[in-house]
C-alpha cells in the first residue's frame, strides 16, 4: 500500500493526501495507534517504507482517517492525538451541514432556515413579497427584539 | 539518400532560439484530424446533419468573407503598461470596430517588457525597434500613433482625434487627463457622442484610489487581485502544501484582473452605444476597475461573509462546493476529473475501481460517501482525491482520459502551451492560429473567441504595431496634418 | 427649423449653464462622484430598454452572458427544468449554506449560495421543453424574443428541433447563442467546466508555484473562467445587436469556453510559436518585472481572532518597485543597499537569481513584522505596497462602501443579502446597472410569463403543471 497506509495492529486507514505527500520522506504516526512509520515517497509511491519506528518522534499525523472494518469509523482532522488540524477554513467551526440562519451579518432577516412554510400560487408562482410577519411570526418577533437591542445595523 | 547535414554551433541556449522559428519548426507538428474523421464522430451520436451545418456555417476559415458587425465605430485607446484598455480595444477590434492606439513617443513601456529580461524573446519590426511579446500579442488590429501630451499642441491634436471617436478608452492614473484638460469634461463638452472608459485598478475616486508612488511608478495588476479577496481564496492552504513552498494564497500566473476589467468596459461601451444609438444620441462616462470587476466573477464570496460571516479559505486544486471537481497529479503532470451528481460520481469510481479494487472497499461501500452534499465535506474531498490519485499516479494523462471518456466523464489533461498547441481540437478549430505579420514575420496567437459565428464572425488582421506607424494616415485623414507640419511637430517632441 | 445666422450658446462648446460652469471647476473626486452617483442608479435609464432575452442555460458560464445583459436592463427569461432547477442551486460551499425555499413542492432543499450572482433580476420559468406538447410555447417565446444563450450538448436542441437552424425561420431578427466547453470539431462532445478550462487551455501551467520551489499548478479559486468567458460571450451579443440595428438578421454565435482561457495567456503563445519556449510557472511574483510580487510577513495581523483566516493568513502583501528609483528606495528601506549595487536595471533585478535573492531579502526583513507595518512603512516612503486582502476586509472596505460596489441588497423573496456583483462591473454615469433580486424560486413566473405574456389560459398552464412539464 502506499497513498494510504493500512495499519494491520489497529486497522485504521490513514490517508496521505495526494499534495503533501507527493513527495515527502519522514516518519507519520498512525491516527489509531501508536505507531510511527518512516516513509519517502517519490512522485506518489511509496519509494522506501513504511516501515515501523517504535519509540520514535513522528514528524507528522495524517489529516484524516477511518476503519472501515469497525462501520467506517471516522477520525476526523483535528482529533488530539490522533489527526492534524486542518487549519486553513472559513469559520473557527466547522459544519459540513446546512447553517439554518434567520438573520444577515447585520441582523435583519434572511430566509436561511428550513422549512418554509408553502406561499406559492398556481404552478408554483409568486409574486414579488415575503411576508415574514405573517409566514413567520417567530422570527418576526426575534427581530423586534433585536432592533430594540441595537443588535441591527446598516453594515 | 544522405540527409542535408547543417553547421550549426550550439554554446548556449541562445544559439538554439533560432532553430525553434516557424520555418524550421513549423505549427502543426502533426496534421489536425482531418473533417472525414471528425465527420464520424457526428455520426456515433447521430447529428451528422447538424455538425455539417455548423461546420458550413460557423468554421473560422470562411470568416473573412462575411461582414464585420462594428464596422464604422471609431476607438481611441490609450494608456500604458497595463492589459485592460488593450483588451477592451481588442476585442472590439476584432469585430471591426477601427482602433487607434495613441502612446506617447518614446512608446507603451509594456513594449519594452519581455520574460526574465530575456532581449532575444523580443521581435524586431523593419525599423530595427524590438517589442516584447506581450505587447504584441495583445494590441490587436490597432492603428499606432504617437502624441506628446504634456505638450499643450499634442494635446490639441488629441482633442481633435478624439471628436471623431465613437468610444475612448483611457487607461492613465486618475484624474491625469482631467488636469491636462482632455478627460470626460473636456471631451464631452467638444463631442457629446462620446463614450468615455476609464480603466484602472481600484478607482479614479474613493479612500483607495489608484496611485503612482513618488518617483511615478503606477500600480500595476496583481493589485487589483489583491484588492477584492482573490488572492486570499486563491492557491494551496498550509495543510496540503507547507507554507512558504507553494501553501500560500497565489496570485493568478496572468494580469487576469486587467483582463476582467478589459471585456467588462467592452460590454458597458457596446452598451452605452445601443443607448446612444437607439435613444438618446448621447455619450457617457464609464469607470471599470480591475479589483471591481474581478470581485464581480468571485462567485458567491462577499455574499458568503454576509451570510454567516465566513471567510473564504484557499482550497488549491480542489473545490469545496463540489466532488469531484478538481485536478490531482498523476504519473506525467495533472488530471483534472469532474462528475458531482451520483450518475456521474459512480461512474468515475467504476472505471477506477476496475483497475484498483480497494478503491470500491474504501469509497463506495463508505456509507458517509453516499450521499451526494455529504461529499462535499473536508475529510470526505480528501479520501476521494486520496484513493484517486493512487489510481492516476500509476497512468499517464492520455491514458486517463482516454479510460474516463470510456464512461463519458467530463475529464482533461492539464495542458502546457507546446501541448495545447497540438491538442488535436485545438488545431482543428484552430484556437492558437499563426498568421504572417507585416513586420514581425510568422506569429502565432491564441485566436478570438468571438470568430465562431454564421453572419459577422470576429477576426485577427494584425497583432502589435511599430510605434507610430500610422502617424501619417490618421493625422493626414482626420487632423488635416500634412507632411511638413508633422516633420516640423515630430522635432519639436510632440509626436 | 434653426436659424443658421443665430450663434446660440447651446451649440457651441463649453459649459452652457451656471451649474455645468460648477462642474467644470469642482475638484475631479467630487465631480466623479457626482456624475456616478451610487445608490441612485434607479433615477436613470437602463441601456438595453426593451431588449428581451431568453436563458436556456446552467451552472455559471452562459448564464453569466444573460446576467450582464439583465443587469444592463434587458428584459431576461431564465428556463429551468421542473421542480429541479439548475444543477447550481444545489451547490453551496462546504455543504453550509442556502436560501429557501427552492419550490414548495420540496420545502427542505434550498437554493445554494452556489447560485449567488449568476442570473440576477430575471424572470424564472419552468419547461420541459424536450417534450412535444411543450413545443408551441418555446415557439411563441421565441417569437416574442430577441435572443436566447443556451449550452446543452451540440446536437441536443436541434434533435428537439429548437436549435438555431429551426429559430432563424421563426424570427429572421433571432440572435442564438450556442455556449460550451468546445464545439465542432473532435471533442465537440467532451461535457466541460470552469476547471476543465483552466486546466486544458494552459492558464492553470502558468498558475502557482514552480516545482522546484514545491509548488504545484493552482486552481484559481473561483469558477473565473466560467464567469470570464461568459462576459466574452455579452461582448459578442452586443455586437450583434448593433449589426441587426442595420441590417435586421439575426445569427449565431458559438462560443467556447476551453478556448477563453488560452486568450488571456499573453505572450505564453506567441513565445512558444517562435522560440518553442514552453512557460511555466513563477509563483507570486512576476516574469516581467521585480520587484513586482507578493512577500510573507512573520506575523499576523490579527493574533486574537478566533477565525482561522485571520488569526493565521493576514500575513501577505503585495510590494511593487521595479523602477530604478522605487527600487533603490526599498534596498535603503529593508538595509539591503548592496541589492541596490547589485541590480542597478530592471533587465537584471528581473532574472530568476536575482528575484530570488531580492524576495528573499525582503521576507527576512519582514519576518518580525506584521502585514500592517509593511505596508505602513512602505506606503509611508511613498512606495506602493498594500495588504492581500480578505472577504471580511473586503466588506469593510470604505472605498467600496462609497462606490456602492458592495451593498446590501432587501431581496423581495428571500430578505437581507450582501451582494458583491453587478454593481461592480463598471460604473456608468448615465445608464448604470443595476441589481433588482438575486433569483426567485423555481417557476416562480410561471403565471406571468405563460399567462400574461404568451395568452395561456390558467386551466392550461394547472394541468402542464400536474403532469410535470412545468
Amino acid at each position: 500500500m502506499c497513498d494510504i497506509i493500512w495499519c494491520k495492529e489497529c486497522d485504521t486507514v490513514n490517508y496521505l493526501d495526494p499534495y503533501y505527500f507527493w513527495n515527502w520522506e519522514g516518519k507519520i504516526k498512525c491516527a489509531g495507534c501508536e505507531n510511527v512509520y518512516y516513509i519517502y515517497m517519490i512522485q506518489g509511491h511509496m519509494y522506501k517504507g513504511p516501515d515501523k519506528k517504535p519509540g520514535e518522534k513522528p514528524d507528522i499525523l495524517p489529516v484524516y482517517a477511518d476503519k472501515p472494518n469497525d462501520g467506517y469509523e471516522q477520525i476526523l482532522p483535528g482529533t488530539p492525538g490522533k489527526t492534524r488540524p486542518y487549519n486553513c477554513l472559513p469559520r473557527h467551526i466547522y459544519l459540513g451541514r446546512a447553517d439554518m440562519v434567520k438573520f444577515s451579518a447585520r441582523g435583519r432577516p434572511v430566509r436561511g432556515w428550513r422549512p418554509q412554510p408553502p406561499s406559492t400560487g398556481v404552478a408554483g408562482s409568486c409574486g414579488f413579497t415575503w411576508d415574514i410577519q405573517k409566514l413567520s411570526p417567530e422570527v418576526w418577533q426575534e427581530y423586534q427584539e433585536k432592533i430594540k437591542k441595537g443588535e441591527v445595523g446598516e453594515w | 539518400m544522405a540527409k542535408k547535414v547543417r553547421e550549426v554551433e550550439i554554446n548556449s541556449r541562445e544559439d538554439t532560439l533560432t532553430l525553434m522559428g516557424p520555418d524550421v519548426r513549423p505549427w502543426p507538428v502533426t496534421p489536425p484530424p482531418s473533417p472525414e474523421e471528425v465527420a464520424a464522430v457526428y455520426a456515433r451520436r447521430k447529428a451528422e446533419e447538424f455538425g455539417k451545418w455548423c461546420e458550413d456555417n460557423l468554421r473560422i476559415e470562411y470568416a473573412k468573407g462575411k461582414p464585420e458587425a462594428l464596422q464604422g465605430v471609431r476607438v481611441l485607446s490609450c494608456g500604458l503598461w497595463r492589459m485592460g484598455h488593450k483588451f477592451a480595444a481588442g476585442l472590439l477590434g476584432e469585430l471591426g470596430a477601427e482602433v487607434i492606439n495613441v502612446e506617447p513617443p518614446e512608446g507603451d513601456p509594456l513594449r519594452k517588457l519581455t520574460p526574465f529580461g530575456r532581449e532575444e524573446y523580443m521581435l524586431e519590426d523593419k525599423n530595427g525597434d524590438k517589442c516584447g511579446l506581450d505587447f504584441i500579442h495583445e494590441l490587436r488590429n490597432a492603428y499606432s500613433v504617437t502624441l506628446n501630451l504634456e505638450t499643450e499642441k499634442g494635446r490639441e491634436l488629441y482633442t481633435k482625434l478624439a471628436q471623431h471617436a465613437d468610444i475612448l478608452i483611457e487607461e492613465y492614473p486618475p484624474g491625469y487627463m482631467d488636469q491636462l484638460g482632455i478627460g470626460y469634461r473636456q471631451l464631452s463638452q467638444i463631442n457629446p457622442r462620446l463614450i468615455y472608459c476609464w480603466i484602472g485598478e481600484h478607482g479614479q475616486w474613493g479612500p483607495m484610489k489608484d496611485k503612482v508612488s513618488k518617483y511615478g511608478q503606477w500600480m500595476l495588476d496583481p493589485f487589483g487581485q489583491a484588492a477584492c479577496s482573490f488572492i486570499h481564496n486563491t492557491g494551496f492552504p498550509e495543510d496540503l502544501l507547507p507554507r512558504g513552498k507553494g501553501g500560500d494564497p497565489t496570485r493568478s500566473g496572468v494580469w487576469f484582473a486587467d483582463y476582467v476589467a478589459g471585456e467588462q468596459t467592452a460590454v458597458n461601451a457596446l452598451a452605452a452605444l445601443f443607448w446612444r444609438d437607439e435613444f438618446s444620441g448621447e455619450g457617457q462616462f464609464i469607470e471599470t476597475t480591475a479589483a471591481e470587476a474581478l470581485m464581480d466573477i468571485l462567485d458567491f464570496d462577499i455574499t458568503w461573509y454576509g451570510f454567516n460571516k465566513s471567510i473564504k479559505a484557499r482550497t488549491g486544486g480542489w473545490d469545496p462546493n463540489l466532488n469531484q471537481y478538481a485536478w490531482n497529479p498523476c504519473k506525467d503532470g495533472y488530471m483534472m476529473i469532474g462528475g458531482q451528481t451520483d450518475r456521474l460520481w459512480y461512474r468515475i469510481g467504476m472505471c477506477i475501481e476496475r483497475e484498483l479494487p480497494i478503491f470500491g472497499r474504501l469509497i463506495h461501500e463508505d456509507p458517509l460517501l453516499k450521499e451526494m452534499a455529504a461529499r462535499n465535506a473536508l475529510q470526505a474531498l480528501t479520501k476521494t482525491y486520496t484513493m484517486t490519485t493512487m489510481w492516476l499516479r500509476n497512468i499517464n494523462r492520455v491514458e486517463a482520459e482516454e479510460k474516463l471518456m470510456q464512461y463519458e466523464i467530463a475529464a482533461g489533461p492539464l495542458l502546457y502551451i507546446d501541448e495545447v498547441a497540438e491538442f488535436p481540437h485545438f488545431k482543428y478549430r484552430p484556437w492558437v492560429n499563426v498568421l504572417e505579420d507585416e513586420e514581425y514575420g510568422t506569429l502565432m496567437y491564441a485566436e478570438s473567441t468571438n470568430a465562431y459565428q454564421m453572419r459577422t464572425p470576429a477576426r485577427v488582421k494584425w497583432l502589435g504595431r511599430p510605434l507610430g506607424k500610422d502617424n501619417a494616415e490618421i493625422f493626414m485623414k482626420y487632423i488635416g496634418l500634412g507632411q511638413t507640419e508633422l516633420r516640423e511637430l515630430k522635432e519639436q517632441g510632440v509626436v | 427649423m434653426k436659424d443658421q445666422r443665430v450663434t446660440r450658446i447651446e451649440d457651441l462648446p463649453g459649459p452652457k449653464s451656471q451649474g455645468e460652469l460648477e462642474e467644470m471647476k469642482m475638484p475631479y473626486e467630487e465631480y466623479c462622484r457626482k456624475v456616478f452617483a451610487p445608490g441612485q442608479e434607479k433615477t436613470k435609464p437602463e441601456s438595453l430598454k426593451g431588449i428581451r432575452w431568453l436563458s436556456t442555460t446552467m451552472y455559471i458560464f452562459t448564464p453569466h452572458s444573460v446576467a450582464n445583459l439583465a443587469e444592463l436592463g434587458a428584459e431576461c427569461i431564465k428556463v429551468e427544468m421542473p421542480r429541479m432547477g439548475d444543477p447550481m442551486r444545489h451547490t453551496s460551499p462546504f455543504n453550509e449554506c442556502y436560501l429557501y425555499p427552492l419550490h414548495d413542492s420540496r420545502p427542505m432543499t434550498g437554493t445554494g449560495l452556489g447560485f449567488t450572482n449568476a442570473n440576477p433580476n430575471e424572470y424564472y420559468i419552468s419547461m420541459d421543453y424536450h417534450v412535444p406538447e411543450m413545443k408551441e410555447a418555446f415557439y411563441r417565446l421565441v417569437k416574442l424574443s430577441d435572443g436566447l444563450t443556451e449550452c446543452y450538448r451540440p446536437g441536443t436542441f436541434d434533435r428537439w428541433k429548437q436549435s438555431y437552424r429551426y429559430l432563424q425561420e421563426l424570427n429572421p431578427r433571432f440572435i442564438y447563442v450556442w455556449g460550451g466547453g468546445f464545439g465542432y470539431g473532435p471533442k465537440v462532445f467532451g461535457g466541460s467546466y470552469d476547471i476543465l478550462g483552466q486546466a486544458h487551455a494552459g492558464l492553470a501551467s502558468v498558475t502557482g508555484f514552480h516545482e522546484d520551489f514545491g509548488g504545484h499548478c493552482t486552481k484559481h479559486s473561483n469558477w473565473c473562467i466560467d464567469w470570464y468567458s461568459g462576459t466574452q460571450i455579452t461582448v459578442a451579443i452586443l455586437a450583434a445587436l448593433y449589426w441587426r440595428r442595420k441590417t435586421g438578421l439575426g445569427t449565431m454565435i458559438e462560443f467556447s469556453q476551453v478556448q477563453a482561457a488560452t486568450r488571456c495567456l499573453g505572450y505564453t503563445v506567441p513565445l512558444y510559436g517562435r522560440f518553442g519556449i514552453v512557460r511555466q510557472r513563477w509563483g507570486n511574483w512576476d516574469t516581467q518585472l521585480c520587484v513586482h510580487g507578493i512577500i510573507l510577513c512573520g506575523k499576523s495581523d490579527y493574533p486574537d481572532e478566533p477565525n482561522p483566516q485571520l488569526k493565521y493568513e493576514a500575513r501577505y502583501a503585495v510590494v511593487s518597485a521595479f523602477n530604478d528609483p522605487d527600487f533603490k528606495e526599498l534596498c535603503a528601506i529593508i538595509g539591503r543597499n548592496d541589492l541596490w549595487d547589485q541590480y542597478k536595471t530592471l533587465q537584471q533585478r528581473v532574472r530568476p537569481q536575482a528575484q530570488i535573492a531580492i524576495y528573499k531579502a525582503l521576507e527576512e526583513w519582514a519576518a518580525d513584522k506584521t502585514r500592517s507595518q509593511v505596508v505602513k512603512t512602505l506606503t509611508d516612503a511613498g512606495l506602493l505596497a498594500m495588504p492581500v486582502m480578505n472577504d471580511k476586509e473586503v466588506y469593510e472596505c470604505e472605498h467600496f462602501r462609497q462606490r456602492g460596489t458592495i451593498r446590501w441588497l432587501d431581496d423581495p423573496v428571500f430578505g437581507d443579502v450582501l451582494i458583491q456583483s453587478g454593481y461592480s462591473c463598471g460604473l456608468m454615469s448615465k445608464t448604470p446597472r443595476r441589481v433588482n433580486w438575486i433569483w426567485r424560486p423555481v417557476g416562480a413566473d410561471n403565471v406571468k410569463i405563460y399567462h400574461e405574456m404568451l395568452g395561456y389560459p390558467m386551466s392550461k398552464i394547472e394541468e402542464w403543471y400536474e403532469k410535470n412539464l412545468i
